[in-house]
Order: C-alpha cells, then sequence, then structure tokens
C-alpha cells in the first residue's frame, strides 16, 4: 500500500512543486513561489493546443469503438482460435514502435506502396498525399491505441453469463435484440474501462502526431516534452501538465461518482 | 456455440487485423532486405541476421527489455488485480481517491512521470539500474491492469462465489477455484496489456535506467538520429516468430491438460 | 456517514499536503547530492590507477565497430555503452541528478549548460598526450575557452541537401524554402534553433540573436516557407530523400553523405548566408566513477587511426588533422572564407524561453 502511494503520489507531488517555481537559467528550477507558468498558460495559442488535443483524442477513442468492438466480440465467439486471435492482436506492438511507424510512413508516403499500386491499378493517376495530413495521424493514432479498446471490451464480454442470451434466444429475441438488451449491457464496464484507457493516454501522445503529422501541428504532448527538452522551462512543462491532469481527473471523479450512485445493472 | 457470425462482421474482422498487420509484414520484409535504408527493396539479404550477432548493444537490449517486462508484468498483474478485488469489494475510507489515484499514471505525460521518478530515485538515493526501470513500469502497468480488471468484476455475478462458500469451501479455495477463472479473461487481458506496454516504453524507461541498463526501446530510439539499421527489423521478426511459437506451444500444451 | 467522515477526511489530509508543498520544494530544490571532489575537480591533480570499466553515454552508431573492443582488448576495460536520442534529454537527465556515467557527448552549446550547471568536470590534460593531433580550428571555440572540458570529436554544418535531377540549379540560398514550384516537397529540421537560425542568418543576422525585431523577421519567414514544407523532419528525412518524396532538406553534411551513398544524385549546399557548424565533443559529467579510464578513452580516440576509423564509419568530419591523412575522402575543412559564414549555436540562457514561444507560433501557423 505504501509503496504505491510513494511511486503515484510522490513524483506528482514533486512536479507539481517545480510548476509553482521560477525556471532554472538553464532547466531545472530555482527556490522561490510563483504561479507564473499557469498563467502563462491561459493564452489562445496554448488553449487552442488543449482544445485541438481533446478533439483529436475523442475522435481516436470513437474510431477505436467502432472498429475495436467487433473485434472483441468475435474472439469471444471464435471457440478454440480465441487465445490465437487475442494474442494477435497485440503481437504486432511486440516489435519496436519506431519501425513500426517508419514502416507505417513507407506505405502511406507519396512514392509508397499504397500510392504505387493505386498508381499500377489505374485507379488514381497521380499520387495522393496520404502522409503528413491530419488523416495519416489519425492512423497511426487509432492504429496504436486499438489493443487498449479490445482488450477490455473483450475481457468483460466473455462468456460471462451464456444462460441469459440462450434464454432470451428461447424467448424468441431476435439477433439484434439480443445484442441490444443483453450483450451490450453486459460490455458496458468493458467499453467504458477501453474508452478511458485509450482517450486519456491518447491526450499525451506525441510521437505520432511527430512522425505522421509531419511535426506541422503541436498537442499538448508535444508541447510538455518541449518544455521539458529543447526550451529547458520545467515550471511551464509541470504546469501544463497538471492542467491537462487536473481537466482528466476532474472528468474521471465525475464519471466514478455517477457510477457509484446509479442502480447496479445486474 | 456454432451460431455464424454474420459476413459483414468477419469482413470487418478481418480488416482490422490486416490493418494491424500490414505494417508489421513491411517490416519483416525489410529485415530481408540488401540496403541499410529501409527505402526501397534492393536485394534478399540475410546480413542483417548475421549482424544481429556482432551488435551487443542490441542483444542486452533485448535481454533488458525481457526481463523488465516479465517481473514487471507479473507483479504489476498480481498487485493489479488484488488492488481492482480491494476496490470493488470492499467500502474502505478514500476508496473512490484510490480509484482515482489509479488513473493518475495514465494521464500523467510520461516525460513528466520519467523525470519526477528519476528525481525521487536521486533523493532517496536509489542506484539507477534495472530495478528502477521495473519499479516505474510496475506503477504504470499495475493501473492499466486494474481498469481492465474492474471493468471484468463488474459483470460478474458474485453468486458463484457464494455458492461455493455455502457449500463449505473456504475462501482462499474459492478464490482460486471460482473467483480466478471468473476473473480470468481480464487478468490475461490486463498482463497482455502491461507487457505491452513495459516492452515498448521509451521515454519513462530512459530517464530512469542507469548505466548499462539499456532496454531495446532506448537502443532503437538512439538509432533515430542517424538510420535505424535493419538489424532491428531482424530482431523484431525474431521477436515475433519466437512468441508466436512460444503461445502455440503453450495453448497445446494446456489444451492437452484440459483432456 | 461513512461517506461524510471519508469526505472530511479527504478535505484534511489534501490541506495538509498542499501545506507541505512549499516545504518540499525548497527540500528539492535545495538537495544537492554531488560530494565536491577535489581530485576531479583540478585539472592538475593525477587521477588514481586503471579502473576496469568504463560507462559512456552517447548517441547510437557513432563509433566505427571496432573502436569500442580495440579498446577493451588494449587497455582491459570493460565499456557498457547507452544511448540517448536527444542533447536536450542526457541533459534533462543529468540535470534531474542522475549519475555514473564517465562520459557524455553533448553538442555545441549543450556543453555551456553543463559548464554553467556544474554538470561537468575539467580535462586533466596531462593524460592526454596525442593532443597536439587536433586541428586548431576546432580547439578553443567560445563555447569552451582553453578546452578545460571538452575534447573535440566530430564536426559537421547544417545546409541543405537536394535531389540534382528534380532540382536541377538550386539557388545557395535559404530562400529556396521560399520557391512554391516546389511547394510540398521540401523539409527543414523539426528544431526551433536550426529553423529560426536559418532564417535569421538569411536576412544576415547571427543565428544566436536575441534581438526582437530580427528573430520576428525571422520567425514571418519560416512561417512563410512552412507553406512550402513537406514536413518537419530531422535525421530520418535521409529515407525520402533517397526514395523522392523530397526534393530539398534541411539536413546535416554528414547525413547527407550517407544518403548519398545510397542515391548518388543528391547534392549538398552550404548557403551564402550562412549556417550552422556544429561541435561533438568528448565531456566527463559530474559523478563519473571511472575517471582515469575515462581519460585513457579520451586519448586512445585521439589517435589518428581510431579517428579515421570513426570519421569514416560515420560520415562526419574529424577535427584530428593527422587522423585525415588516413581516410580516402576525408571531409576538408572549412575554408577561411567559409569559416566567416559558420557559425556555432550558443546557448541563449534566459532568452530560450523567448525563442520556443517562436517556436511553438511557428508550429501552430
Amino acid at each position: 500500500m505504501i509503496f504505491l502511494v510513494a511511486f503515484f503520489l510522490v513524483p506528482l507531488l514533486i512536479m507539481f512543486a517545480y510548476s509553482a517555481m521560477p525556471r532554472g537559467e538553464y532547466g531545472g528550477v530555482e527556490r522561490g513561489f510563483t504561479l507564473e507558468s499557469y498563467q502563462r498558460f491561459f493564452v489562445p495559442i496554448y488553449l487552442t493546443i488543449l482544445v485541438r488535443t481533446f478533439v483529436v483524442s475523442m475522435a481516436c477513442t470513437v474510431i477505436c469503438l467502432v472498429l475495436g468492438y467487433p473485434v472483441a466480440y468475435a474472439i469471444t465467439r471464435s471457440g478454440r482460435w480465441k487465445n490465437l486471435l487475442l494474442f494477435l492482436v497485440v503481437l504486432p506492438f511486440w516489435t519496436s514502435f519506431l519501425v513500426r511507424t517508419f514502416a507505417m510512413i513507407f506505405l502511406m508516403r507519396d512514392t509508397g506502396l499504397i500510392n504505387t499500386w493505386l498508381l499500377k491499378l489505374g485507379v488514381i493517376n497521380e499520387p495522393l498525399t496520404i502522409l503528413y495530413t491530419p488523416f495519416s495521424v489519425m492512423v497511426g493514432l487509432v492504429y496504436g491505441f486499438l489493443p487498449f479498446m479490445i482488450l477490455p471490451i473483450y475481457a468483460s464480454l466473455e462468456k460471462l453469463d451464456n444462460s441469459l442470451l440462450e434464454a432470451a434466444e428461447v424467448l424468441g429475441a431476435r439477433p439484434a435484440a439480443r445484442f441490444r438488451q443483453v450483450t451490450l449491457p453486459l460490455s458496458l464496464p468493458g467499453v467504458v474501462a477501453g474508452c478511458l484507457l485509450v482517450f486519456i493516454p491518447a491526450l499525451g501522445s506525441f510521437l505520432t502526431s511527430d512522425l505522421l503529422g509531419g511535426a506541422k501541428e503541436l498537442m499538448i504532448g508535444n508541447l510538455v516534452q518541449n518544455q521539458f527538452a529543447a526550451a529547458r522551462n520545467w515550471p511551464f512543462g509541470s504546469a501544463a501538465s497538471f492542467i491537462l491532469m487536473a481537466l482528466v481527473l476532474a472528468a474521471v471523479i465525475i464519471y466514478l461518482r455517477m457510477r457509484d450512485t446509479a442502480p447496479a445493472g445486474t | 456455440m456454432t451460431r455464424r457470425l454474420p459476413r459483414w462482421l468477419i469482413g470487418l474482422v478481418l480488416a482490422v487485423y490486416l490493418f494491424l498487420h500490414l505494417p508489421i509484414l513491411v517490416l519483416v520484409a525489410f529485415s530481408f532486405n540488401a540496403s541499410k535504408f529501409s527505402v526501397e527493396w534492393t536485394g534478399f539479404s540475410l546480413e542483417w541476421y548475421r549482424r544481429l550477432l556482432e551488435r551487443d548493444d542490441i542483444l542486452h537490449g533485448l535481454r533488458a527489455s525481457l526481463i523488465v517486462g516479465l517481473v514487471a508484468t507479473v507483479i504489476a498483474t498480481l498487485l493489479g488485480t488484488l488492488i481492482a478485488l480491494g476496490i470493488a469489494r470492499h467500502r474502505f475510507r478514500g476508496r473512490r481517491v484510490l480509484e482515482a489515484l489509479i488513473y493518475v499514471p495514465i494521464v500523467t505525460p510520461e516525460i513528466v512521470t520519467g523525470i519526477s521518478l528519476l528525481i525521487l530515485y536521486v533523493l532517496i538515493g536509489f542506484p539507477l539500474g534495472l530495478a528502477t526501470i521495473t519499479i516505474a513500469h510496475i506503477a504504470f502497468c499495475i493501473s492499466f491492469v486494474v481498469v481492465v480488471v474492474l471493468a471484468r468484476i463488474e459483470g460478474m455475478d458474485r453468486s458463484l462465489e457464494e455458492a461455493s462458500l455455502i457449500l463449505g469451501a473456504d475462501e482462499i479455495t474459492t478464490f482460486w477455484k471460482v473467483t480466478v477463472p471468473q476473473l480470468w479473461p481480464g487478468i490475461l487481458s490486463g498482463a497482455l496489456l502491461a507487457f505491452t506496454m513495459s516492452f515498448d516504453d521509451f521515454v519513462i524507461t530512459s530517464f530512469v535506467a542507469g548505466p548499462g541498463s539499456s532496454t531495446l526501446p532506448l537502443v532503437v530510439y538512439s538509432m533515430v538520429r542517424r538510420n535505424i539499421e535493419p538489424s532491428i527489423n531482424a530482431i523484431s521478426t525474431l521477436i515475433l516468430v519466437g512468441t508466436t511459437v512460444l503461445i502455440y506451444v503453450a495453448d497445446r500444451l494446456g489444451r492437452e491438460r484440459a483432456h | 456517514m461513512r461517506e461524510d467522515l471519508s469526505r472530511r477526511e479527504f478535505v484534511r489530509r489534501a490541506s495538509a499536503l498542499g501545506l507541505s508543498l512549499p516545504v518540499m520544494s525548497a527540500l528539492f530544490a535545495a538537495c544537492n547530492r554531488d560530494k565536491p571532489d577535489p581530485v576531479l575537480e583540478d585539472p592538475e591533480r593525477e587521477l588514481g590507477s586503471l579502473e576496469r570499466e568504463l560507462a559512456i553515454y552517447i548517441w547510437s552508431d557513432y563509433v566505427a565497430p571496432d573502436t569500442i573492443p580495440n579498446f577493451e582488448r588494449e587497455f582491459g576495460v570493460k565499456v557498457t555503452m547507452d544511448f540517448y536520442d536527444s542533447n536536450e534529454e542526457m541533459l534533462a537527465k543529468l540535470q534531474a541528478g542522475a549519475r555514473g556515467y564517465d562520459i557524455v557527448v553533448p553538442s555545441t552549446y549543450i556543453v555551456e549548460v553543463l559548464i554553467a550547471t556544474n554538470l561537468a568536470l575539467p580535462v586533466h590534460h596531462r593524460y592526454l598526450t596525442s593532443w597536439r593531433n587536433l586541428s586548431s580550428v576546432f580547439l578553443n571555440r567560445g563555447f569552451d575557452p582553453g578546452n578545460r572540458y571538452t575534447v573535440p570529436w566530430l564536426w559537421g554544418v547544417t545546409g541543405f541537401a537536394y535531389r540534382r535531377d528534380k532540382v536541377p540549379d538550386p539557388p545557395p540560398s535559404w530562400e529556396i524554402f521560399l520557391d512554391p514550384r516546389y511547394r510540398g516537397k521540401m523539409t527543414q529540421m523539426d528544431d526551433g534553433r536550426d529553423v529560426l537560425g536559418s532564417w535569421l542568418r538569411y536576412h544576415g543576422h547571427s543565428l544566436n540573436s536575441i534581438n526582437p525585431s530580427e528573430l520576428a523577421v525571422a520567425e514571418r519567414d519560416a512561417i512563410a516557407a512552412k507553406k512550402n514544407l513537406k514536413a518537419y523532419i530531422s535525421a530520418p528525412v535521409k529515407g525520402q530523400l533517397i526514395s523522392g518524396d523530397v526534393w530539398v532538406a534541411q539536413l546535416w553534411n554528414g547525413d547527407a553523405e550517407q544518403a548519398r551513398m545510397e542515391q548518388p544524385e543528391l547534392g549538398y549546399v552550404v548557403p551564402k548566408e550562412g549556417c550552422t557548424i556544429w561541435l561533438d565533443s568528448l565531456v566527463m559529467p559530474r559523478g563519473a566513477p571511472h575517471p582515469r579510464a575515462a581519460h585513457e578513452f579520451m586519448n586512445y580516440i585521439l589517435r589518428p587511426d581510431v579517428e579515421a576509423a570513426i570519421s569514416t564509419a560515420t560520415g562526419y568530419g574529424t577535427p584530428n588533422h593527422e587522423a585525415i591523412r588516413l581516410i580516402e575522402h576525408p571531409v576538408p575543412y572549412p575554408t577561411g572564407e567559409e569559416m566567416a559564414r559558420l557559425e556555432y549555436q550558443r546557448d541563449l540562457g534566459r532568452d530560450t524561453a523567448t525563442w520556443d514561444q517562436l517556436w511553438t507560433e511557428i508550429k501552430s501557423a
């Protein structure tokens, strides 16, 4: 217990302290107390970055849900192939992120595989600009976060209680109704978990936007990364992180309140 | 359950799997490419597999990543499952705070976690090395395990456990023979996610690694400035093949035992 | 009832934490765990006997394949190599308190920061018997007068590479990035110093300028150029230069040379308005556990044959004039005329924040 509190809470407090200290000349912090880092954040340029990050992350979450739920459902229905299919979902991610992303660049760039084939097949006359667009960034984000949606949904869908479904079938409910009224509600905790595990880390992502977006736009992850690296402004980086975290934690706490006060589903 | 799935569903699922594995096929193909730049196919070659034997840095990195990954996954899964059970089943003071706290590692940008953990280690005088990396990984993996297992618990029916207790089994037997099997998809999913995140983690690891303890991602990322040699593709391919074989064997053994 | 109790409890504990924050922050800032070491800090003093280990923290692929094995064999020292992918990350890690590395390889202005924050230890020149192999062109630079802390390693310039077959006659100037004919086929580096620096030079200003009006003009041009850019990419752009997706790329000369070996249709330009010249150096950071081994290594790489191998393997220029004689196609030193156009990046101190603000604005444009 104490170990957990220490390793979750203390680093957080360190960073919180740093966010309220003046910036050191060469990086790091100096002694003192100031809220200028927080003040600095509340200007249009940084707020736009924050909003854009939220929008992109939400879009990514929705797409992951649309693509991931069917996959999770299919896995639960695949009998003896279950473990293999589950494993195949995460297997790609045991290679290096960079090499995977460069492979995606190879596929999507102007002279890349996709364009080459589309040209050969005569579908297009000129290469499509796929890479370094918001589209390619979304492709990369969805790709990276799909397992975080599929696995939790699978976990809560997996053969909880077939008897409910069988009862529904015996009672004459059609597949769509069976799904809507039995399967879907049972999988809801998994859906929520999946959405949280995609949305929240997506907020902090930065590499995908850089590598597949051509580093032409900033997400809040990029901003924070920059502050600790090139800009050597640790207090501002910490402050930006905290504002992000505060927003998310507030939403999470509200969700937890709602969940606990609502009557139990079963 | 032999009901057939609708065709559109099968199609969609296949498309998603293809989407997930297409870059992997590219990656594997380039491991056999003659050129050191993974740009165009210039010819077949096993050079990069041979080169792996010389690249101590890659091999050490793999070893470090495996050790950290396996240890962190096991511990995070164990602790995470217990915490999830604790949160779901018991009412204690600060329960909701703890549950909200679980989300903190998930929402914190990695560089913030990395630097702050490093500062913590320095403050308490803990020497940097594989242990510091493992602890850091456990810290963020626990969160993911807890969230997944909690979702599983929420859908679970306690009546089976209650029945088991009424029938005379003690708590420990009930736990192992009833609770865990029911939780199993959640535990497995959590473990898979934890290992995946640990094995590929870069930002946090780069800050808490000590001299001599570079993991594979650290080796790979540092190559970006120059060129990511296809030896990395080669080792990735070997990892893919190796784990697939392992899983297949484990699956067969598990099924035989079940009979 | 229970709910109320836990909420109050929570508030009480939270405020206790909040009060302790200023205390903690004072603690953290004050915490300095580095013990002063008179032997290491005085460059005239003798170091101990040769240790059995050496920990190097360096860029990947920055030595020749046999550099380290030969060193290990000859000196009986076991070398561990760890890697970072950016100067700033290495700096942040050292600033946060990580110790245990004997050698780090910072670029130009990062050296200034290491020195100013007391993270660099002086070099004990008595052990660097091969020092005379170094060319005076690269010694005694502004970021470390007298080479108190640094041993020059490799150097390069940051101009731009271009595809000869796609851009037959490029102007030897940064203005090419403003040319709409090549829209969508050009890249600049994903680095605020390099991008703003290029546009400052374009107008004849120093790439270390902190003058607001000079910076404003440079920012304006950077944003204008951004419309023509495919992306901001640093080293990985090599692949796309080779494949022809990118025709003009701001890039280090050594990387361009590497790419040229794969794609002969590549040329390189050092713009007439000038560009960055950079020098990577070996530095012994504070807390180095094996100082004697570090010095033996630094002396070892000053040998002409060792340095020649490193330069050939990495494609970058060597500051070692004895080594140059051993290289078949060496990167020539800049001429006097060229040196007048080339400029080293210096640390901007407090103005780093100003530049960062501009870079954020450019990225958000």
